[in-house]
C-alpha cells in the first residue's frame, strides 16, 4: 500500500547543500550507512528518490561466504520511556554476495547517476579483499568502505577479534584493498573499542587508505531478562553480545571522531549514533567530512531526511555557511587537555520568574553537590554564594532550564 | 518482561491504565522534594515516592506506599476528587498539566491486588480502643490503631464500607473495590455486627481504653414544607442507597427534581437518569459557582442530561398521594455573606414558579442519627464538637468523619480518622 502521506504535506525549502567528498560530488552530506536499509535495492531506490545522498550498500563478501543469521537479531536499550535509546543488533554481513551486490550497484548508478552509491566488503583472505575492490569498481560504486569492525560475529582472519582492534592487521589489510582500489577511493570503518584510536587511524593512513569511516557500533550485552536471566535479544534461553548503536553512543562516537581528526589528514566519514541534523553537525565540527544514518532510518524511515536537510540548511542561512564543509572542524580548537582549561570562578543563578518550585536543584545539590541551595517559604530556592563552587549540576536537573551559570 | 507468576493489571478493569499508559504518565512527574502534592493529599501519600517506583517497575512497591497511607485505596483510586486535593498542587501543571495521580494510584493498587499487604506493625500494647462505625473515618483510624499495636474493636450496623457502600452509586465505585479494600483490612480489628444504643455505648466506654466515634450522619435534613409527606418524595440517602440495593422497587416516574447543590444531589440526579427519569432537574437555592461540588461530577451530570435550575427553592410539593408539581421561589444571592462565605440567598417576591413533578429526592444534608450519643458537645449544626486532636469534649472518646464536620470526602474522612489514631495512641501511651 502507498502511503497517502508521502509527499503529501509537501516538503520544506532546502538551500544548495552540496559540496565534493573524496573527490565525488554529494547532494547533502547526509548518508545511508551500511545497514539492513541498503540490504534491498528498492529501499535504496527509495530512499534517493526522497532525497538521501547516497548510500553504503550492506557489507558483502565473496560468493561461498556462509552468512548464518539468528534471529531475532535486534533488541533495545530502552532509557526513561525512551524506545531504542540505543538499539542492540547481532545482525551479520549481507546474504547477498557480491554478484549480486555488483548488479545493485550498476542499476543504481544508471538509475541515480548524481547519488553516492559506496558498497561495503568484508573478507577473510587478500585474494578475497582484493576480488572484491576490483569487481565493485568495475561495476561503478563511487567508493569502498571496509568493515574491520563488526562486532557482531566474526568472519575475519582473527575470529572473535575485530581486524580493527590489531593496528598491524589493519595497515596491513588497508594495504591490501587499497593496493586494488585504482580509481575510487577507499574507506576503512573502524572500531572505537580500542586501547588507542589513534594508533589504528595512523595504521590507516600509512596504508594509503582514503579515509576512515568512524565509528562502528560498540560491542554491548543489551541487558537482561531479571526473571530468566536470558540476555537480550534472547534466543531460545540463549544470547551473545550486540553492537550497540542511536543516540546511546554518540557521545562515543563524537569524541572518536575528534580524537582522529586531531591525529590524521585523511577525511573522517562519521558514523554511530547520529539521530538528528543537528548530530551531524556535532559530528562535523569535529571533524567528519558527511554523517552516516542507520539506526535512526531503521527506527523512523527515510522520511526523516526530510528534517535532516531542512534543519540543516535553516542552520547554515543563520550561521551564515556557505557549504557544509565550512562546518568540518570548527569545534576542535575549543578542545584542550584538562590542565589547559581555563580557571574561572563560576556560581549558579536562578530566574525566579521562571522557578516552578520543584526544589529538584535543591535535593540534587544536597546529595550530590556541595548544599549550596537553601529552601524558602515560597519554594524558590536560593543559591548560597559561599558554598556554590559552579559545578553545574543544578541547571541540568531544572525541568524549566531556568538555573544558568554566571562568572562571579 | 513481567515473572510469570506476577499478577498482570486487571485490564478488562474500565477506567485503569494499562502498563504503557501508566508508564508514560509516571515518567511526567519532576519528583519535586517535599512536593506540594503530597503535602495537599489528606492522608499524605508520599506521591513521587510512589510514582518513582512505578517508573522503575516496581508496583509491589508502589503499591505498598499507597495502601499503608490510604486505608480505602482501591476505593480512593476511584472515588479521590483528586482534581480538588493532589493534582491542582501538582508542579508540573505549571508546566503543562498535572500528572494524573490518581489513575497511577488507582493502577499501582489494582496491579497488585492480588498480593497480600503486610504493614509495618508495632508489637501489641495490650490497649483496647474501641471504632464506632465502620465508614471511612472508622476503618482509617482502626488501621492505624492496629499498626501502633493496639487492640481495636469495630462496631458497626452492618457490614464495614459507610458511606461508600450505602450510598455512591456503582458507576461511580465499582462495588468491588471498595469490597478488596475492606476484605484486606478485615484482619485488623475485630467486628461487632449490631445496633448501638445507650447500654451498649456505656459497655463500650468501660471496656476500653479509648474510644473513636465515627457514626457518620443517618438522618436526611427535611425541606419543612407541605407535601413533603408524599410517597414520592425521597430523602436522599434513602433513595441512594434503594437504588444500590433494590433499584427495581423505585418508582421515580419520568419528571424528577433533587433540590440540593451538592456531590449528594449530583449522584442522585445522575441515579435517576440512569433509572429511566426522562427529564431531572436540580433546584439550588444558590449559583452554579457557589455548588460545593466537583466540576468533573457537574459535567458528568450535564452530559447525562440533568438540568439545572438555580437561584430557586421549593416551597410547596402539590399532588394527591404523589407528587404532580414542586411549587418554586426565585432566589438571589443576598448582601450578607454566612459562616461558609458565600453570599445567603434571599427570596425575590413575586417570581414564583410550578415544575411538573412525578417524585422529589431531598438532598439538603443529613444529621447525625446517634440518639445514644447524649453526652457529648455539639456544635451549633449539631455535630460533634472535637478539638484539634479530635478529641469529643469527653476525656478518651475521639471522633472524626461526617459526624464532626458534616458530608465531607471519604479521603477527608480517612484523614481524620488517622490522624485521630495518633492522637488516641498518645493519650492512652500517656496513660499509661
Amino acid at each position: 500500500m502507498k502511503s497517502e502521506q508521502d509527499g503529501a504535506a509537501g516538503t520544506a525549502p532546502v538551500r544548495d547543500l552540496s559540496y565534493e567528498l573524496l573527490g565525488i560530488q554529494i547532494e547533502n552530506p547526509f548518508i545511508l550507512a551500511a545497514g539492513p536499509s541498503t540490504d534491498d535495492i528498492d529501499m535504496v531506490r527509495r530512499a534517493f528518490s526522497m532525497g538521501w545522498a547516497g548510500a553504503v550498500l550492506k557489507t558483502t563478501s565473496v560468493e561461498g561466504t556462509r552468512v548464518d543469521l539468528a534471529y531475532p537479531m535486534i533488541s533495545s536499550f530502552n532509557h526513561d520511556g525512551k524506545l531504542l535509546f540505543g538499539m542492540g543488533n547481532i545482525d551479520l554481513i549481507s546474504a547477498h554476495h557480491i554478484d549480486r551486490v555488483e548488479a545493485t550497484v550498476r542499476t543504481l548508478k544508471t538509475e541515480f547517476p548524481g547519488k553516492l552509491v559506496a558498497a561495503s566488503i568484508m573478507a577473510g583472505k587478500k585474494d578475497d579483499w582484493q576480488s572484491l575492490v576490483g569487481r565493485l569498481e568495475n561495476a561503478g560504486a563511487d567508493l569502498i568502505e571496509c568493515s574491520f569492525s563488526c562486532p557482531q560475529g566474526n568472519i575475519g582472519e582473527d575470529p572473535g577479534k575485530m581486524l580493527a582492534q590489531s593496528v598491524a592487521a589493519t595497515e596491513l589489510t588497508a594495504r591490501w584493498v587499497k593496493e586494488a582500489a585504482r580509481r575510487i577511493p577507499v574507506s576503512i570503518k573502524i572500531t572505537p573499542q580500542v586501547t588507542d584510536i589513534v594508533d589504528v587511524a595512523r595504521a590507516v593512513q600509512r596504508s594509503g587508505a582514503d579515509a576512515l569511516t568512524a565509528s562502528n557500533s560498540v560491542q554491548a550485552l543489551m541487558g537482561i531478562d531479571i526473571y530468566s536471566f536470558v540476555p537480550n535479544p534472547p534466543l531460545a534461553g540463549k544470547s551473545t553480545y550486540s553492537g550497540l548503536t542511536g543516540p546511546a553512543i554518540k557521545p562515543m562516537t563524537l569524541r572518536t571522531i575528534a580524537e582522529i581528526a586531531r591525529h590524521v589528514t585523511i577525511p573522517v566519514l562519521g558514523t554511530g549514533g547520529a539521530s538528528s541534523w543537528r548530530d551531524a553537525v556535532e559530528f562535523m565540527s569535529v571533524g567528519a567530512r558527511c554523517v552516516q544514518f542507520c539506526t535512526l532510518v531503521m527506527h523512523h524511515g527515510f522520511r526523516v531526511i526530510d528534517d535532516l536537510r531542512s534543519g540543516l540548511s535553516n542552520y547554515m542561512d543563520d550561521m551564515g555557511f556557505s557549504s557544509p564543509l565550512d562546518i568540518v572542524g570548527r569545534a576542535l580548537p575549543h578542545l584542550a587537555v584538562h590542565d589547559n582549561l581555563p580557571r574561572r570562578v563560576v556560581r549558579s543563578v536562578i530566574d525566579e520568574s521562571r522557578c516552578i518550585g520543584c526544589e529538584v536543584c535543591y535535593v540534587a545539590c544536597r546529595d550530590g553537590g556541595h548544599a549550596a541551595i537553601d529552601r524558602r517559604e515560597s519554594r524558590i530556592p536560593l543559591v548560597n554564594p559561599e558554598r556554590c563552587v559552579g559545578c553545574g549540576l543544578c541547571p541540568l536537573v531544572c525541568p524549566e532550564a531556568c538555573i544558568s551559570l554566571a562568572e562571579a | 518482561m513481567q515473572r510469570e507468576e506476577r499478577t498482570p493489571p486487571d485490564k478488562t478493569a474500565p477506567g485503569v491504565f494499562d502498563d504503557r499508559r501508566a508508564q508514560v504518565e509516571a515518567e511526567r512527574c519532576l519528583y519535586c522534594f517535599d512536593a506540594p502534592c503530597t503535602s495537599a493529599c489528606p492522608v499524605h501519600i508520599d506521591i513521587p515516592a510512589f510514582i518513582a517506583m512505578l517508573r522503575s517497575g516496581n508496583a509491589p512497591g508502589a503499591a505498598w506506599l499507597v495502601r499503608n497511607a490510604n486505608a480505602l485505596a482501591d476505593t480512593c483510586g476511584r472515588i479521590c476528587p483528586s482534581e480538588v486535593y493532589c493534582q491542582p498542587a501538582c508542579t508540573r501543571g505549571k508546566q503543562d498539566a498535572p500528572v494524573r495521580i490518581r489513575e497511577l494510584h488507582l493502577y499501582a493498587t489494582r496491579s497488585e491486588r492480588a498480593r497480600e499487604f503486610h504493614p509495618g506493625t508495632s508489637p501489641p500494647t495490650g490497649k483496647s480502643v474501641a471504632v464506632l462505625g465502620a465508614g471511612p473515618a472508622g476503618l482509617g483510624c482502626a488501621f492505624e490503631l492496629a499498626k501502633f499495636g493496639h487492640h481495636v474493636d469495630l462496631y458497626n450496623d452492618g457490614p464495614p464500607g459507610g458511606v461508600p457502600l450505602k450510598s455512591i452509586p456503582p458507576f461511580r465505585l465499582p462495588e468491588e473495590d471498595l469490597v478488596h479494600d475492606t476484605g484486606m483490612l478485615g484482619r485488623f480489628f475485630t467486628a461487632h455486627d449490631g445496633t448501638i444504643d445507650a447500654p451498649v455505648f456505656g459497655g463500650i466506654t468501660r471496656n476500653h481504653d479509648a474510644l473513636f466515634i465515627a457514626v457518620g450522619l443517618g438522618r436526611d435534613r427535611s425541606l419543612g414544607i407541605p407535601g413533603e409527606e408524599m410517597e414520592s418524595v425521597f430523602p436522599v440517602l434513602e433513595f441512594l442507597e434503594t437504588a444500590k440495593k433494590r433499584p427495581h422497587t423505585l418508582r421515580i416516574g419520568s419528571r424528577v427534581i433533587v433540590v440540593g447543590g451538592g456531590n449528594v444531589s449530583l449522584d442522585a440526579a445522575a441515579t435517576a437518569r440512569r433509572l429511566g427519569a426522562a427529564e431531572v432537574t436540580l433546584l439550588y437555592r444558590r449559583g452554579e459557582q457557589q455548588m460545593l461540588v466537583w466540576s468533573a461530577e457537574i459535567r458528568e451530570a450535564r452530559r447525562l442530561g440533568v438540568e439545572f435550575r438555580f437561584h430557586a427553592k421549593p416551597f410547596e410539593i402539590v399532588g394527591r398521594g404523589r407528587v404532580e408539581s414542586v411549587k418554586c421561589r426565585t432566589m438571589r444571592p443576598g448582601g450578607e455573606n454566612d459562616d461558609s462565605g458565600r453570599p445567603v440567598p434571599v427570596e425575590v417576591p413575586g417570581a414564583d414558579f410550578f415544575l411538573p413533578a412525578d417524585s422529589v429526592i431531598v438532598a439538603i444534608g443529613q444529621d447525625v442519627s446517634a440518639d445514644w450519643l447524649t453526652g457529648l458537645s455539639r456544635t451549633k449544626k449539631g455535630f460533634i464538637s472535637v478539638d484539634g486532636k479530635f478529641q469529643s469534649s469527653m476525656a478518651g472518646v475521639f471522633a472524626g468523619g461526617d459526624a464532626v464536620s458534616g458530608e465531607g470526602t471519604v479521603v477527608r474522612s480517612l484523614a481524620h480518622g488517622k490522624q485521630a489514631a495518633r492522637a488516641i495512641h498518645e493519650y492512652i501511651m500517656r496513660k499509661g
